[in-house]
């Protein structure tokens, strides 16, 4: 690469004539960190036979999210600033294969007559959760990131959220110290619905996707209108 | 045509968009802004938002993990 890339837009001398920095190959790091994550992984599976999938469920969803942009604070928060949804609609697709997903692994348990996994997840709707939602908002959005927003780039190496994770611990801490009062006094007093047992498993995910193709169909139309106001 | 550059470095995701849009703002038809970022997010929202725009945009890599985002103001 010798020449500087410049297309369509003109730019004045002084800048385009600026030589770009020569690289150093990454590849043999690359190659470093990968033997010793696969090393790594190995010794994980000579303790405890699962700790190898988290592992690599881990890395391949850091890498995915890192390489993808993923970013979940801007799947909600562009739409009010830029009018884009298409991370927005990339969430919400993410969502319809994870229910697909996970009604399989629940209801492969169910059919077999084993415990369901992952049941204590289903908890009360209540307050709390809109509570909850909104102070997670206004931090996310205010710390540049959320939780694996966050983490995918203090990765990356972006110091000022290397202060984010520090706050965000803090305020995990702070949850959980306070978590035993809300759940007394907010919590419990809300309905736990699992939608297999209100719908059955087919109406469940049927009912789940429907709901994700209207709001995805939704998200389509807002980006479309702000096109037509302006155009 | 005005050529202006626009220090994002250090700033997290949506704050380089939002500086952009509101010196874009001032700028005149054909000139150039020239965003230093290196929040790897902004690198996607900012272009996003400028292409939507109608802008001219150009992302350019100047090192590991800083980027310019070169927008020609068109309307």
């Amino acid at each position: 690469m010798d020449e500087p890339k410049t297309t369509g837009i003109q730019r004045s001398s002084t800048r385009t004539k600026r030589v770009r920095k020569k690289k150093k190959s990454q590849l043999p790091y690359g190659i470093a960190i990968l033997l010793l994550a696969v090393i790594f992984g190995i010794l994980l599976g000579t303790k405890n036979s699962g700790m190898p999938i988290f592992w690599i469920t881990g890395l391949a969803f850091g890498y995915i999210l890192q390489r993808s942009r993923f970013c979940f604070t801007a799947s909600m928060r562009d739409p009010f600033l830029t009018g884009s949804t298409s991370v927005t609609r990339a969430v919400l697709t993410a969502f319809a294969i994870t229910t697909i997903g996970f009604a399989a692994i629940k209801y492969g348990a169910f059919v077999k007559g084993l415990p369901i996994p992952g049941q204590s997840y289903v908890v009360p709707i209540s307050f709390a959760t809109a509570a909850g939602a909104f102070m997670f908002g206004v931090g996310m959005v205010i710390a540049g990131g959320c939780a694996s927003g966050t983490l995918m780039r203090v990765g990356e190496g972006f110091t000022m959220q290397i202060l984010s994770l520090f706050f965000f611990i803090i305020g995990s801490l702070w949850g959980a110290h306070d978590f035993g009062w809300w759940k007394l006094n907010v919590i419990l007093k809300g309905k736990a619905v699992f939608l297999p047992d209100v719908f059955g498993w087919i109406g469940a995910v049927l009912i789940q996707l429907l709901i994700i193709a209207l709001l995805w169909i939704a998200a389509d139309k807002w980006e479309h209108r702000e096109k037509l106001v302006k155009n | 045509m005005k050529e202006v550059e626009l220090d994002c470095n250090g700033e997290a995701c949506p704050i380089p968009l939002v500086k952009a849009e509101n010196k874009l703002k001032e700028m005149e038809i054909g000139d150039v802004l020239i965003v230093q970022i290196d929040h790897s997010c902004a690198m996607k929202n900012v272009p996003e938002w400028a292409r939507k725009e109608g802008h001219n945009v150009e992302i350019e890599e100047i090192d590991d993990g800083e980027w310019e985002i070169i927008i020609e103001k068109v309307k």
